[in-house]
């Protein structure tokens, strides 16, 4: 599991930007505004698990909870467990 | 009480003046007395339903967070609840029906029942919108369990009590405080949007719906312009039927100074099968989206079994949401089976980019989207399956040119194709003009509108059909 918030973010960023098909801001909006779809997400999730060697338990989530890079590095930071 | 009637109008112009006229603390309570009587026009007798379905999630609710390390198990007798009160009074002949052609298949002798007389109002509206709540509970989204008579105000709010958009707690309970100091620009933009959706509704659905049930009503197989022209005619009808009545309860919401979330983004500009979902009935993509598409998926990983069986499951159950019946199914299905063949075909991008980045890969499925939903429609209108397999059948297998309706019907599906093609483009002439007035009350505008409000009226008072209910009514 990564500590280091500006590398996370960094990792996020480019995860997103890979499902996206074309490089993310952090603040921009990437399910509400389209830009992810519901199937793409599923996607971003394996990115962020793998990148960041945790395992996110998803039971307790929603799209919106991957809405923009601010708000994943929130989400991980509050139910995301360190990878077996 | 129908959207489309003086009587609704009459209604909606009292309760909004009353509305702004009271102080603060006494809105609440009108706007709750509002809607129970406005839900009281349809049936005194099935108000006890939506009662009962706040009645119980505000005491699951309750009972979840007294015992967190049972909510789970909590809320799915929640949700059993909910889903049992929605079987019975909208799925409970269409079960017993499909049991007794089971026993009759069975050689069984069939079983006589007693019929459901109706069905409440926007029954399935806010049961979707009480299961997301229960759900958003469990999830710890809502941070402040609300009392019994907020719960009520949440499912029975007079605007989109009927037929949505289905909102979600966040959204809404933020606003139902109704503290919000009266701004003109809410008058402006809920009639805009109300007049808008008048027009939508009478001038333009009312209109292709006459030709519709003409042709729905025949038995034998169409010519292949025929077909084609009633089912194209029904994809129009039922998106300006539908976006009409999501424009008069967004703007019922506006007059009172409350945001609804929009339902509809121009669906028929949609370029592949997935966003044709990204485009209409949004408030139920959302749902079904975050409810029920995103935990089954999440939990498999986005395996492609899992993924391919939820479509077309997820889908099938959006159909029957709609209806009980094997036609919404068979809806459902086909654009379940749609959005599998799209991401095949996304999936093989990675194998084949030459292929599929090129300009004929776009323009092919932006087209095979518009045949597919536009085929698709055939069952969700058709009477029955036999009348859906007569019409699908002139459209791709009998090939035949025959026009049997009149010029006039083919010329206003020309003029109303044209009108969508144009229509982002008003749109955002639209939103822009909102913005700007948003900023200071342009006056030339402001004198201008009650001209335009008056020939909206006009219209709907010329095309008007007061038998014709919203079709979106009956779900």
């Amino acid at each position: 599991m990564i500590s280091d918030t500006a590398k996370s973010r960094t990792i996020i960023r480019e995860a997103a930007s890979q499902v996206a098909g074309r490089p993310v801001k952090d603040s921009q909006r990437l399910i509400s505004s389209g830009l992810i779809d519901s199937l793409s997400i599923l996607k971003l999730i394996a990115l962020l698990e793998k990148g960041l060697h945790v395992s996110i338990p998803t039971e307790t989530l929603q799209p919106e909870d991957f809405d923009d890079v601010d708000t994943i590095l929130e989400t991980i930071a509050r139910v995301a467990e360190p990878a077996a | 009480m129908p959207f489309n009637s003086f009587s609704y109008l009459a209604f909606l112009a009292a309760s909004v003046t009353v509305y702004w006229l009271l102080p603060v603390r006494l809105r609440r309570t009108f706007v709750l007395l509002a809607s129970l009587a406005f839900y009281a026009t349809w049936s005194v007798a099935f108000l006890a339903i939506p009662l009962l379905v706040s009645g119980v999630v505000y005491l699951v609710s309750r009972w979840m967070c007294a015992a967190p390390a049972s909510a789970k198990q909590r809320m799915w007798a929640g949700i059993g609840t909910l889903l049992v009160i929605l079987v019975f009074f909208k799925y409970r002949d269409f079960a017993l029906d499909n049991l007794n052609a089971l026993l009759v298949w069975m050689s069984a002798r069939p079983r006589g029942f007693a019929r459901t007389v109706a069905m409440p109002v926007g029954i399935s509206f806010y049961t979707f919108e009480a299961i997301g709540y229960l759900i958003d509970v469990r999830q710890g989204r809502v941070k402040a369990l609300p009392g019994f008579l907020d719960l009520c105000l949440f499912f029975l709010f007079w605007p989109n009590v009927t037929s949505g958009p289905i909102v979600r707690a966040r959204e809404l309970f933020p606003q139902l405080g109704f503290r919000a100091p009266f701004e003109p620009r809410f008058v402006f933009e809920g009639i805009d949007r109300i007049i808008w959706g008048l027009i939508q509704k009478t001038v333009i659905a009312n209109t292709l719906g006459v030709w519709v049930n003409e042709g729905f009503s025949k038995t034998a197989i169409p010519s292949t312009v025929d077909a084609w022209a009633v089912a194209i005619a029904f994809g129009l009808q039922i998106y300006f039927d539908f976006a009409g009545y999501s424009n008069m309860a967004i703007g019922a919401a506006r007059l009172l100074g409350v945001h609804l979330p929009e339902n509809f983004r121009q669906p028929y500009h949609a370029a592949t099968p997935a966003e044709f979902w990204a485009r209409w009935h949004l408030s139920l993509s959302r749902w079904i989206r975050d409810y029920l598409f995103f935990p089954i998926n999440a939990k498999y990983k986005g395996a492609p079994l899992s993924l391919y069986c939820s479509l077309l499951g997820v889908m099938a159950a959006v159909g029957l949401w709609h209806g009980a019946d094997w036609n919404f199914v068979l809806w459902g299905a086909m654009h379940g089976l749609y959005l599998i063949l799209f991401r095949v075909y996304e999936n093989a991008r990675n194998t084949m980019p030459a292929l599929t980045r090129s300009r004929l890969a776009s323009v092919g499925w932006r087209v095979l989207t518009l045949i597919g939903v536009t085929a698709a429609w055939v069952p969700f209108r058709a009477p029955n399956l036999r009348t859906a397999g007569a019409v699908l059948s002139g459209m791709f297998i009998r090939p035949g040119m025959v026009m049997t309706y009149n010029t006039t019907f083919y010329l206003f599906i020309a003029a109303v194709i044209a009108f969508c093609a144009v229509e982002p483009l008003l749109a955002r002439k639209f939103e822009d003009g909102e913005t700007s007035e948003s900023r200071g009350l342009a006056w030339t505008r402001v004198l201008g509108r009650p001209l335009v409000y008056t020939c909206g009226l006009l219209l709907f008072m010329m095309f008007d059909q007061h038998d014709a209910q919203f079709i979106y009514f009956q779900f």
